[in-house]
């Protein structure tokens, strides 16, 4: 299951797992944002391609309008695959600590 | 008989109904030919009467019933009984060492002189020849046209009391072959196990289901000292012979074992043993295995016993294994090649079965063959051994259309039972979460290192969901398996009916293009080896099947604690 709000401070919080049955929530819910969007990732357990997906699509988006998605608290394991697949060098990317 | 002047008188018909009688109570033959030559010879009054039988199968006389020869056997143009046999009339010969066509050898060899003769061919119900009555020497004179014509109508009633006998006899000799047979299967079965053993982390099963005439199968399924033993032989030929060697070897085989012996040992004595008392055009080809059922090895040999076909699960193949030595009994052996040894993998099935299976003819002449039954057990793997024997012999059934067994037909199937945790799931993205929960507590029941995880639901998912993308035409479900291994797990997923797509050449992506050019497809495909420790993908084009395994270990790359830090 995945959960997605808007924090008090206007950052989006994703929680629980981002895999191909929720990318569609993912992206309705992202499509809304504009300008600089910070992503918690702190609760966000698991991700696959089809979530990554969904990043990419948003962060292009917001590219255009000189806006960009920051991510946040990502773990060790998205981080992997944030690497393998070139992300570390197109998202704005902090580790959980 | 043409040459009768009148028909019979109520003097010369009396003793014609006596021997008819007679000649209808009896139906042993020699007895029969005894009769047959006794009433000539006393209502002809001659001196001496022979009995010749016609044999077909050669074309030659036998003689059957005289006085003073035994066992003399001519071609059966030869000799006036010959001529008498060509022509199927009676030949009246007054004075036979006047005659060019008397053979004199037979008087030499008798010490007996015939003066003159009277041949009558026996002539059955069909119009066949059985045989030539021959009465010799009229006491006090010669054989006239009254004579030839008594003597016809004797030969007619004997010829067909003949027959008569020689049916009966040949019944009565089947019906003895039918119960010696009937005997040697019953010892034949008496040897193969009643129940099959219970061996834990096994399916087994074996059956035998014997044809018409007795061929020389059998299987042995017991659990020994040295592990589960397996058996299947097969002796040459047909009858009952072949249904007793089998029953011997599967004797010598049990005690060898239950003596002590490991499987070189018993495959060479019990061998050197057949062949010094089996004759020497008759072997047996034979599998024996003995599986260690806790290392999940079967060592075998088998002596001309093939194929031997070994699904593995890995692969979703039959593999096919060849005999390691010539036939038992074939001759000594003194020094054997060293055993193969099969692992057993969970859901690893061995099948042995005898060419009564692999040889069954249909209608035309086909031989229902090798590649349909590994066919079948890839379709089938997942099924008990047992069920898997009932669809084996369906589909031979099926194939033959109404042709008839031929030969024994015995299935031994060992089959490891299948993948720690197995479940199918439909084609659709909504399976995901289901599939999530199954891999979780599937690793959690495994003992698996937690870390795992994510890659492994990662790679399933990507693979997964290529298979839902792509499915074409398919509406079969994904079967997923997952097996522990050292420091973490198999996983498999099968699919059927699909085109194929090797995954694991999916076109490379470039990671490093400027993000105007990044497209989110392609990603899943090109991070799942980066996830993995192997993958492999099989296709199978009769099946039309895609097979992809994977294998993830904690350590062999980074799979760090997901969750939040």
């Amino acid at each position: 299951m995945l959960t997605i709000e808007t924090g008090v401070d206007g950052t989006v919080i994703m929680a629980g797992r981002l895999d191909a049955a929720q990318s569609v929530k993912a992206q309705a819910f992202l499509d809304q944002t504009s300008g600089q969007v910070v992503l918690d990732c702190r609760s966000l357990e698991y991700i696959s391609s089809a979530g990554l997906g969904v990043f990419l699509r948003t962060q292009k988006r917001l590219l255009q309008s000189s806006g960009k998605l920051r991510l946040t608290g990502v773990g060790p394991h998205l981080l992997d695959i944030f690497k393998y697949s070139g992300f570390d060098q197109i998202f704005e990317i902090e580790a959980a600590t | 008989m043409s040459g009768a002047r009148h028909g019979l008188s109520a003097e010369e018909l009396e003793p014609i109904l006596a021997v008819t009688r007679q000649l209808a109570a009896a139906f042993d033959l020699m007895a029969m030919l005894r009769e047959v030559a006794q009433a000539a010879q006393a209502v002809l009054k001659a001196e001496r009467c022979s009995v010749w039988l016609y044999d077909a199968a050669v074309d030659e006389l036998v003689l059957h019933v005289s006085a003073d020869l035994a066992a003399v056997r001519i071609p059966a143009g030869s000799g006036i009984v010959g001529a008498c046999a060509r022509s199927r009339e009676a030949i009246n010969v007054p004075d036979c060492y006047a005659d060019a066509r008397f053979n004199q050898e037979l008087d030499q060899h008798s010490h007996f002189h015939t003066r003159c003769m009277l041949s009558l061919p026996l002539i059955g119900h069909r119009d066949d020849l059985v045989g030539v009555i021959q009465v010799l020497n009229k006491i006090g004179g010669v054989f006239d046209a009254d004579d030839a014509a008594l003597a016809g109508a004797l030969a007619a009633q004997c010829a067909v009391a003949l027959q008569r006998t020689q049916m009966t006899a040949a019944l009565i000799e089947g019906e003895k072959l039918r119960q010696q047979l009937e005997l040697a299967r019953a010892v034949q079965m008496s040897t193969l196990p009643t129940a099959m053993p219970d061996v834990p982390g096994y399916e087994v099963f074996g059956v035998f289901k014997p044809a018409d005439l007795t061929g020389g199968d059998t299987f042995d399924l017991a659990l020994i000292d040295q592990g589960l033993l397996v058996v299947l032989g097969d002796a040459t030929g047909h009858g009952i012979a072949p249904a007793l060697h089998v029953t011997q070897m599967h004797a010598m085989l049990r005690m060898a074992f239950r003596l002590g012996a490991d499987l070189e040992t018993a495959f060479t004595q019990v061998n050197n043993q057949l062949a010094g008392t089996l004759p020497d055009d008759r072997f047996i080809t034979a599998f024996i295995g003995i599986l260690d059922t806790a290392a999940h090895r079967l060592k075998f040999h088998s002596g001309g016993q093939a194929p031997i076909l070994l699904y593995q699960p890995a692969s979703g193949q039959c593999a096919r294994f060849d005999p390691t030595s010539f036939p038992l009994a074939a001759m000594p052996v003194s020094k054997l090649r060293a055993p193969v040894t099969l692992e057993m993998t969970p859901g690893t099935i061995l099948a042995l079965l005898s060419d009564g299976i692999y040889e069954y003819r249909n209608g035309t002449g086909e031989e229902f063959g090798e590649a349909r039954v590994a066919a079948l057990i890839r379709g089938s793997c997942r099924q008990h051994p047992k069920d898997l024997v009932d669809l084996l012999l369906g589909a031979v059934a099926g194939f033959a259309g109404g042709a008839p067994q031929e030969d024994d037909i015995t299935m031994v199937i060992v089959k490891r039972r299948g993948s720690a945790a197995y479940r199918a799931f439909a084609r659709s993205i909504d399976e995901l979460e289901a599939i999530f929960a199954f891999t979780a507590d599937s690793l959690a029941r495994f003992g698996a290192e937690p870390s795992l995880a994510g890659a492994v639901d990662f790679v399933i998912e990507e693979l997964f969901t290529n298979m839902v993308k792509y499915s074409g035409s398919s509406t079969a479900p994904v079967e997923i398996d997952i097996d522990p291994i050292e420091a973490g797990v198999e996983v498999r997923l099968v699919e059927r009916d699909v085109d194929e797509f090797d995954v694991t050449r999916a076109p490379p992506v470039d990671i490093h293009a400027p993000i105007g050019e990044r497209e989110p497809g392609g990603l899943g495909l090109h991070l799942i080896p980066k996830m993995v420790d192997a993958i492999t993908y099989r296709y199978d084009a009769q099946a039309r099947e895609s097979r992809i395994s994977f294998r993830k270990t904690a350590g062999a790359r980074s799979a760090p604690n997901q969750g939040p830090s």
